[in-house]
């Protein structure tokens, strides 16, 4: 907990200080563009993270699924969007498809792609999380009858969620800072409009310090949303220092 | 005779090469106490999985009641069973494990009215209060809100049994129910079983290596060994005069380690 506190409060003083020296400059011209990117990346930031959590235990689900023909397609999946770069794939949903006539807007392509390149590396983590839970939980289950969906849903999730936030959390700071690269389908994300802002401004230093900062604190909130998450799902465990 | 409350007919259960249970026969009647023993690593754990329904069997037929679990009737024929018949037939059976294997993120409570509520369909409140009566029979009233962590060794086995018994099940397998446990909590949970035993309520089947245990609560000792019963008896015939030459080394063994 501790950490975090103290990484919070850096990142909250550099922020301000940023900000005074922006101020005292005089250079608040380029503050508002700023901003607008900050909203632009928190929307591709947010829908992605949902549609990556939503891809990372579909995929998971269907790797540890019994049926062979969902464990292929989803072996698929997680090697085609693991095995090829985000850059690439944003080009593709954005520029390539639509000459087999399916145009995307330039959100729906980066949260598109955002969501499902990260969801092929979050499969792993959330796989790896379900085989953790000991074969002991399953049996109990099996032999208190439950049906087989509860058993996953009530039993076996609840418990690999416990351990997966670590790992899904690094993946979520990933994809904050990741989320950089959808200037690459025309989008004015942060980074975007700093470079927009320094053509224009020529305020190097100031520009790409508060962009920094930006980004950080972006990063701060993520990694204390799951350390509050942590606490609360592993309650049970005793694990509370 | 009447119709055996569990029937293994012929049931062979390999691991590869390894031939765990041996065409095996064994018939229990309703409310009968079988305690099972022999060496570790024989297969006992085995023969109730496969009763369980954990492990499937390679050949032979498992009978509940008269009907047979790993398979259904069809015409004449027996088939392999649906999803839908092991379930029926399993609703009869509760099991103890060794590790206790409670729900580490419900409290006490919450381990006991899972099955019931998810499982069963019971209301809320009723399998509230069947936990509850049966917390307060293996004398856990207090802890209903306490997480298995927060717990002893025994008390968790005793939560075990509650959670079991609030299936409300025919038949009850314990594997080896205490051998997690320190010493001193042994005493606690063998008093649980001891009063289930004494009901003749439950047809139950004990994995153990508590001899004086085995001897005191079943009404038939069977040794396993090889992939078979290598003997069965009478508790007290059976560990005064044991009638096969393995069964009398293996108790030679024991007893004088106990
Ligand atoms: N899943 C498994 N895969 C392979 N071998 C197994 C498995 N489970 C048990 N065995 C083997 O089957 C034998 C019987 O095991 P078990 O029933 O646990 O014995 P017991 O309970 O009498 O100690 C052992 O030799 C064990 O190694
Ligand atoms: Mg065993």
């Amino acid at each position: 907990m501790n950490t975090v506190r103290i990484s919070a409060l850096v990142g909250a003083i550099a922020f301000l200080v940023g900000l005074a020296f922006a101020t005292f400059s005089e250079l608040k011209v380029f503050l508002p563009a700023l901003l607008k990117g900050l909203v632009v990346t928190l929307q591709v930031a947010g829908l992605s993270f949902v549609l990556f959590l939503f891809c990372s235990l579909l995929a998971a689900l269907g790797r540890t699924s019994a049926n062979l023909a969902l464990r292929f397609a989803a072996g698929i999946y997680v090697e085609i969007f693991r095995g090829t770069s985000l850059l690439v794939q944003l080009f593709w949903l954005f520029f390539v498809l639509p000459e087999f006539g399916v145009v995307l807007t330039p959100m729906t392509a980066a949260v598109l792609g955002m969501g499902l390149n990260f969801g092929a590396y979050g499969a792993e983590v959330v796989r790896g999380a379900i085989l953790s839970v000991p074969r002991g939980q399953t049996e109990a289950c099996i032999a208190l009858n439950m049906p087989e969906w509860k058993r996953l849903f009530r039993i076996v999730l609840p418990q690999a969620f416990a351990i997966m936030v670590p790992g899904m959390t690094n993946l979520t700071i990933e994809l904050v800072k990741a989320t950089a690269m959808v200037s690459a389908v025309t989008l004015v994300d942060i980074t975007s409009a700093a470079v927009k802002q320094n053509l224009i401004h020529y305020r190097t230093v100031e520009i790409f310090l508060i962009t920094m900062l930006l980004y950080y604190c972006l990063c701060q909130v993520v990694r204390y949303g799951s350390k509050l998450l942590e606490v609360r799902v592993s309650r049970y465990r005793g694990a509370l220092n | 005779m009447k119709t055996p409350k569990i029937r293994f007919d012929k049931v062979t259960k390999r691991y590869g090469e390894l031939t765990v249970l041996d065409s095996l026969d064994l018939d229990i009647a309703p409310g009968e106490v079988v305690a099972v023993i022999g060496p570790s690593g024989s297969g006992k754990t085995t023969v109730l999985r496969v009763l369980m329904t954990l492990e499937r069997i390679n050949e032979g037929v498992i009978w509940i009641d008269g009907e047979p679990m790993n398979r259904m009737r069809q015409g004449d024929a027996l088939v392999p069973a649906s999803q839908a018949h092991v379930r029926k037939l399993r609703s009869k059976i509760g099991m103890v494990f060794q590790s206790f294997n409670l729900f580490p993120h419900m409290t006490v409570l919450g381990n006991c009215i899972e099955a019931p509520i998810h499982s069963l369909g019971l209301p809320r409140a009723e399998a509230e209060a069947r936990a509850e009566g049966l917390l307060a029979k293996v004398g856990l009233a207090d802890k209903r809100n306490h997480y298995p962590s927060q717990l002893s060794g025994g008390q968790q086995q005793r939560v075990a049994i509650a959670r079991a018994l609030a299936m409300q099940p025919e038949i009850l397998l314990f594997d080896e129910p205490t051998s997690a446990l320190d010493p001193e909590m042994v005493g606690e949970v063998l008093e649980v079983i001891r009063e289930l035993a004494r009901t003749h309520s439950y047809t139950m089947l004990l994995v153990t290596h508590q001899m004086g245990f085995a001897r005191e609560v079943a009404d038939r000792v069977c040794f396993f060994e090889g992939g078979k019963f290598v003997e069965q008896g009478e508790p007290n015939a059976f560990f005064t005069q044991p009638q096969s030459p393995r069964a009398a080394q293996f108790l030679s063994k024991v007893l004088q380690a106990g």
